[in-house]
């Protein structure tokens, strides 16, 4: 699926949002600082909200997912095997994925958050989706799950994909990268040119783009392969 | 100084552990037990078995502020001004003096502009930034803080950490996910399983984690 904003504004009293461009089929990265709009800008790419001003249009059919920050937000059931079962998707390749195996009969109440987030993540990404958004994905999961995350997001189930996140110690690898800026949603472009224009990348990133390292993309991996490289 | 002795409480099994006076920084998988050894070294939780000391004192007895992963469920008012100045109002402090402190932490964490705010429409990490305010607001010997940067974008977080620092609290102990942010701290506690595996400063304790994923991002990679 395509999505394009056109002239969009946003107002909230005296905050305002304003974002022009086109998410097409890949992997979008969208970051900027707390308060900046991510989520605003993720409830509008779902069709959820509408802009004050400008139009919003969604090229393509199939089925889109917008998940949340926070994973309780989204439970149905009351227990682990009821809600994989609302998603429609096979129970054991969940369970797996989320490292609950036998865990079926678990009220899901009882999982850490951390716990619920990874479950709900395994749910979401055992299904296709034509637009798959997701708002903080990676809030609440430890090192181990960060970087299960990021593989499983380097190759997502999803024609398109944009991650709205603050994340900083572990990111996916992606086509294309955004940045929120003084209210404005800025386009950086394909990764590789875009990392250098990034305003606030991970301090990883800064980092290797200090040394004189140029990642071929945002993972910990492409950027210590850059940095060691340089080192020789 | 933190003593515990003898400490046992569902999946956490210390028999003892000192945590020194400056900032610690906790780490750990989830289910480690972080949030539950926080919460004992409060007060909020006694444990089943054994005996936490902050300076010589029960944690109950002793000045200690917390700061939670999600801090707006645990605002009482909804003005931001009212909110960091709780603690001291519920102690009756003088009119003047309550004001004066309120904008002294405001102003030490860069958010004397959000005084006359509803908590309600900030983001998250002004959220925080009012939390700790309030928790700072006391004077605590001891702060506690809950995975309070895993909603923070990278400059807000170096902003609190560095306002923190500012705020001069004699002992802070606080659980990250952030590797990357535990370096910065000079004492580590790395938990599993309930036990405490490692402590000490963050270069022994993350070469002790060669191998796992509890390593910053560029461990064993920089010039």
């Amino acid at each position: 699926m395509r999505v394009s904003l056109r002239d969009v504004e946003i107002r909230r009293g005296e905050w305002t949002l304003s974002a022009a461009g086109v998410f097409g089929e890949g992997r979008h990265l969208v970051t900027g600082p707390v308060g900046s709009g991510k989520s605003t800008l993720a409830l509008l790419l779902a069709g959820i909200i509408a802009p004050e001003r400008g139009t919003v249009v969604r090229e393509g059919s199939g089925p889109l997912f917008l998940s949340l920050p926070f994973p309780e937000h989204h439970t149905t059931g009351a227990t682990v095997g009821e809600e994989i079962a609302s998603w429609g998707v096979a129970e054991a390749p969940v369970l797996a994925a989320s490292d609950l195996a036998g865990m079926s009969l678990e009220p899901l109440f009882r999982l850490s958050r951390g716990e619920l987030k990874r479950f709900h993540l395994a749910c979401v990404l055992a299904r296709r989706w034509e637009l798959l958004l997701l708002d903080e994905p990676y809030t609440a999961l430890d090192c181990s799950g960060r970087d299960a995350l990021s593989t499983r997001l380097s190759a997502p189930p999803a024609a398109t994909t944009v991650i709205f996140t603050h994340a900083r110690e572990s990111l996916p690898r992606v086509d294309r990268l955004w940045e929120i800026r003084e209210g404005r949603l800025v386009d950086l472009g394909p990764v590789a040119d875009a990392i250098p224009l990034w305003s606030s990348p991970p301090a990883y990133i800064r980092i290797a783009l200090e040394e004189g390292a140029a990642p071929a993309n945002i993972s910990v991996e492409d950027v210590r392969e850059a940095l060691c490289r340089t080192d020789g | 100084m933190i003593r515990v002795e003898g400490l046992s409480h569902g999946p956490l099994e210390i028999p003892a552990l000192v945590i020194p006076d400056g900032e610690t920084a906790v780490i750990g998988p989830n289910g480690a037990g972080k949030t539950t050894l926080l919460r004992i070294l409060s007060g909020i939780t006694l444990p089943l078995h054994g005996s936490v000391r902050v300076d010589g004192i029960p944690p109950r007895e002793q000045e200690v502020g917390w700061v939670g992963e999600y801090p707006d469920r645990n605002f009482l008012f909804d003005r931001v001004r009212d909110e960091i100045a709780s603690s001291l109002r519920f102690r009756h402090l003088p009119c003047g003096e309550v004001d004066g402190r309120v904008r002294e932490v405001a102003e030490t964490l860069g958010i004397a502009r959000l005084l006359d705010r509803s908590v309600m429409a900030l983001s998250g990490g002004e959220k925080v930034l009012v939390a700790l305010a309030a928790a700072l607001a006391s004077r605590p010997r001891l702060l506690l803080l809950d995975e309070v940067d895993s909603h923070l974008d990278a400059d807000t977080a170096l902003l609190s950490e560095a306002a923190l620092r500012r705020a001069g609290c004699p002992a802070v102990v606080r659980v990250t996910g952030r590797m990357e942010s535990a370096l910065a701290a000079p004492h580590l506690l790395f938990l599993r399983e309930g036990k405490v595996l490692h402590q000490g400063p963050p270069e022994a304790v993350f070469t002790a984690l060669s191998g796992t994923a509890f390593l910053p991002p560029l461990w064993g990679c920089r010039r």
